[in-house]
């Protein structure tokens, strides 16, 4: 009876955007009379930061600084569409709605500051809320004094809006086959966990997880590693603890409080490496990709492979208790061997548990 | 400073951490009524009698609601995409899930409520219940859904297809051929918040809506439709929510308090205990994915088939999208030109499954990555340079078809392979993702590539 090492690792991808397209996001953006900024979006913020991430992207785009922009999403009366916070798209797809309506209130404000310096637009740049003429800095005129100017003298109203959307992408019903992108970018990432598998109690601990993301551009490198870190722990969570039905398929046994149900704790924390690449995306705002949904998916395998480099079993129903890891060293499974087919898992399959082999899934072409 | 890529602290995060954000269930209203639900004891069951009107007169309550209350009691989540609608708000004479609504109840607390749901009346016909996805097309399994144990409506078929290159050729030509089962779980959602409504009647005859929604338009469309009013009717106010983790895209509380807002013309609260969240609210769903690939014996994955049930739970919810979306990334970061795969969405009398972080791709990241390692371990090679070997290349096309940009399956996989001091072959260490050339474009990678990036 020992402690056996392994390693494991995993390499995957995941698609921003809804499945398919077709899933809108708009913005619209506001100056109030001393240039500071109201974006109206209605990206719900489930923890995520985008309401942060939106913020920095419109001060960017309309070049003020970040603590000008006030982010309302509270209601759907002063908010336009967003199809809503899910597939990976907050970033991305909601990030561009600002970014658009930014970009036109940019146009406006150009407009104005270039009647106000008699300088034309096209030699005109903001930094830092102030409207500079290229080559004479000099020559200038605060934001706070283009909106006043608008306001007051011009008898405008500084807007912008926008709509981020790709549209639907049809799907042949007979090979799965699409003629556009069906998604708005994808995001890589590689994960390797280390882990300590006790062959006596069945229990395995990760001590490490090594994780690499390329998440296009980080737009705030700390909400990345928010997500990287949060989605680790609902991946260890997938990976070795948490299930709804423990006796699946059965529907008994299930927990339905926190003392019966076994999420990942402080406790079970590995050490993390976290590494942000950034190959950026031709579409994305400021070429982000995305993070969100993707961070909870490498860990599963990488453990799964881990357990089998420490003891050489491998355990493909999830999660991977100490039960399932017991049972697999005691059973210690070889696959079956026909020909040049090698057939892992046969007790499991469609073909051996269904009472007519798996007739109906399996002669789909018939 | 430029605040793109910098380090800014979270917008709301003071608020989270301090206690002062508003979250739904911290909204107050006066004379705000509660709400609790009559939910299915059994997993599956005919209802052969229901009559609330010895719960009408539970001292407190104002307002009970049944399926006979809602316009349009059956709507479905993806009706917008063309999937049919299959679930009903509040049960029809049937039940299909342990914990499924049945009847809901508005009152001057949540005990007067509860004690009006233990005296609404109501019988039962037990039927016997599916709950092995495997055994969904058994000549004897029950019959569960109006359309059968399976979703019939992708298109003429009743599964997600895909068809690419020659996969009999594939398998013919290969040195082996591994198979593998993988089996990912059901799990929670689990936020912190549980579900959570609030329904404000206003003066002016719109609804207030207080919602703990992901999507408020999304919500907001499918109350609108439930109750047959436009969207001006309505106000969502929300944008804050505490968890959600892909639960929250079910419109869960929201509908019934609306039903009963309008019913009592008082506002109406409904929270969901901590119970009901883990037992009556839809979960991850469970995957049950075969996968078959042929394989060369120097590690070059030349087609692969692979058959994937997805457990629906009692109704159709997102699970239709889920599966097209699982197809699309049935052959992982790596390019695989023979593709065979047939996606069924299968139902049981669980809980609906839902949305959760991932949806439809981190069971088939989980399959098609064990597989990956199956298959290195297999042919005794070193399971980097397999990966490396297939990894997606610029000018690659996807399982679906798609001209593949700005791939990073190879910079992901060697970052991680440096940082934990993995050795390597020269010609590993210096790939890139930059389009396949010489020895790393094989004869069955030729046709499948594609250069003219610009076209697309």
């Amino acid at each position: 009876m020992a402690k056996h090492r392994g390693r494991g690792f995993a390499t995957i991808e995941y698609p921003t955007g809804m499945n398919q397209n077709g899933d809108p996001s708009q913005a619209w953006i506001k100056l109030k009379p001393d240039g500071r900024v109201d974006v109206f979006s209605g990206t719900v913020d489930i923890g995520q930061g985008s309401k942060t991430v939106h913020t920095q992207i419109v001060a960017d785009a309309l070049g003020v600084p970040f603590d000008w922009v006030t982010m309302d999403n509270t209601n759907t009366d002063s908010s336009a569409v967003c199809t809503g916070t899910f597939a990976s798209r907050g970033t991305f797809i909601g990030g561009n709605a600002v970014r658009l309506a930014a970009e036109r209130v940019r146009e406006r404000i150009l407009d104005i500051a270039s009647k106000e310096l008699e300088i034309d637009q096209s030699d005109l740049e903001i930094e830092n809320g102030d409207v500079i003429a290229r080559g004479a800095p000099q020559k200038k005129i605060n934001i706070a004094d283009v909106a006043g100017a608008a306001t007051y003298n011009y008898g405008e109203l500084i807007s912008g809006s926008s709509t981020a959307l790709k549209p639907f992408a049809d799907v042949d019903d007979e090979t799965g086959q699409v003629e556009t992108e069906p998604h708005s970018a994808i995001s890589y990432a590689a994960c390797v966990a280390e882990v300590e598998v006790d062959d006596e109690t069945g229990e395995v601990v990760v001590d490490k997880l090594v994780q690499v993301y390329d998440v296009g551009r980080a737009i705030n490198p700390t909400l990345v590693e928010g997500q990287i870190e949060g989605g680790a722990m609902m991946g260890l969570g997938l990976g070795l603890l948490e299930s709804s039905y423990p006796m699946y398929p059965s529907l008994e046994h299930r927990g339905g409080e926190f003392g019966s149900y076994l999420p990942p704790s402080l406790q079970d924390l590995p050490e993390l490496d976290n590494v942000i690449l950034e190959n950026p995306s031709a579409d994305g705002p400021f070429g982000a990709k995305a993070i969100g949904e993707m961070a909870n998916n490498a860990q599963p395998p990488a453990i799964v492979d881990a357990i089998h480099d420490a003891v050489g079993v491998w355990v493909t129903e999830m999660p991977a208790t100490p039960e399932r890891v017991l049972a697999a060293l005691a059973e210690k499974r070889q696959p079956r061997r026909e020909g040049k087919r090698v057939i892992f898992d046969e007790h499991l399959s469609v073909r051996t548990v269904s009472e007519n082999a798996g007739e109906g899934f399996l002669s789909t072409d018939a | 400073m430029k605040a793109v890529g910098a380090r800014l602290p979270r917008y709301d995060g003071v608020g989270h951490v301090t206690g002062r954000t508003t979250y739904v269930d911290d909204v107050r209203v006066g004379r705000t009524l509660w709400v609790k639900a009559l939910r299915s004891p059994h997993h599956h069951a005919a209802i052969t009698r229901l009559d609330t009107s010895k719960a009408e007169t539970v001292k407190g309550v104002h307002a009970i609601v049944t399926h006979a209350d809602v316009p349009k009691n059956v709507y479905g989540h993806l009706e917008a995409l063309g999937v049919p609608a299959d679930e009903p708000l509040l049960a029809d004479g049937e039940v299909r899930y342990k914990g499924q609504p049945i009847a809901a109840v508005a009152a001057e607390s949540e005990q007067a409520a509860l004690e009006a749901v233990a005296a609404i009346e109501i019988e039962y016909e037990e039927r016997p219940a599916l709950v092995d996805i495997r055994k969904a097309l058994d000549p004897a399994a029950p019959q569960i859904h109006q359309w059968g144990n399976v979703y019939p409506h992708y298109g003429p078929y009743n599964h997600r297809r895909v068809r690419k290159g020659d996969v009999e050729a594939a398998f013919e030509r290969a040195d082996a051929i591994v198979e593998g089962v993988y089996r990912p779980q059901a799990i929670e959602q689990m936020p912190m918040e549980t579900q959570v409504a609030l329904a404000v009647p206003e003066a002016s005859g719109r609804l207030t809506i207080y919602s703990c929604t992901q999507a408020m338009y999304f919500s907001m469309g499918v109350v609108a439709a439930h109750l047959q009013v436009p969207l001006n009717k309505l106000k969502f106010v929300g944008g804050t929510v505490g968890g959600g983790f892909g639960g929250k895209v079910d419109t869960a509380a929201d509908t019934v308090c609306a039903l009963l807002a309008l019913k009592s013309r008082r506002p109406v609260k409904w929270r969901w205990t901590r119970e009901e969240e883990f037992l009556a609210s839809s979960t991850r769903a469970p995957w049950h994915i075969e996968i078959a690939d042929a394989v060369t014996s120097d590690g070059w994955i030349l087609g692969r088939r692979m058959l994937t049930l997805h457990d629906s739970g009692a109704y159709s919810r997102f699970s239709p999208y889920g599966v097209t979306k699982h197809a699309f990334h049935h052959s992982g970061a790596y390019t695989i030109p023979n593709l065979h795969f047939d996606g069924f969405v299968v139902y049981t009398n669980r809980v609906p499954t839902t949305a959760m972080r991932g949806f439809g791709v981190t069971s088939v990241s989980f399959a098609v990555e064990t597989h990956m390692s199956r298959v290195a371990d297999v042919l005794g090679l070193d399971p980097w340079e397999v990966r490396l070997k297939n990894a997606n290349r610029i000018g690659d096309t996807s399982g679906n078809g798609v001209t593949l940009k700005d791939p990073s399956t190879v910079p992901v996989t060697l970052a991680a392979a440096e940082r934990v001091g993995v050795e390597l072959g020269a010609e590993f260490r210096q790939m890139t993702a930059e389009p396949r050339t010489g020895a790393l474009l094989p004869e069955h990678l030729v046709a499948q590539q594609n250069l003219n990036l610009e076209e697309d």
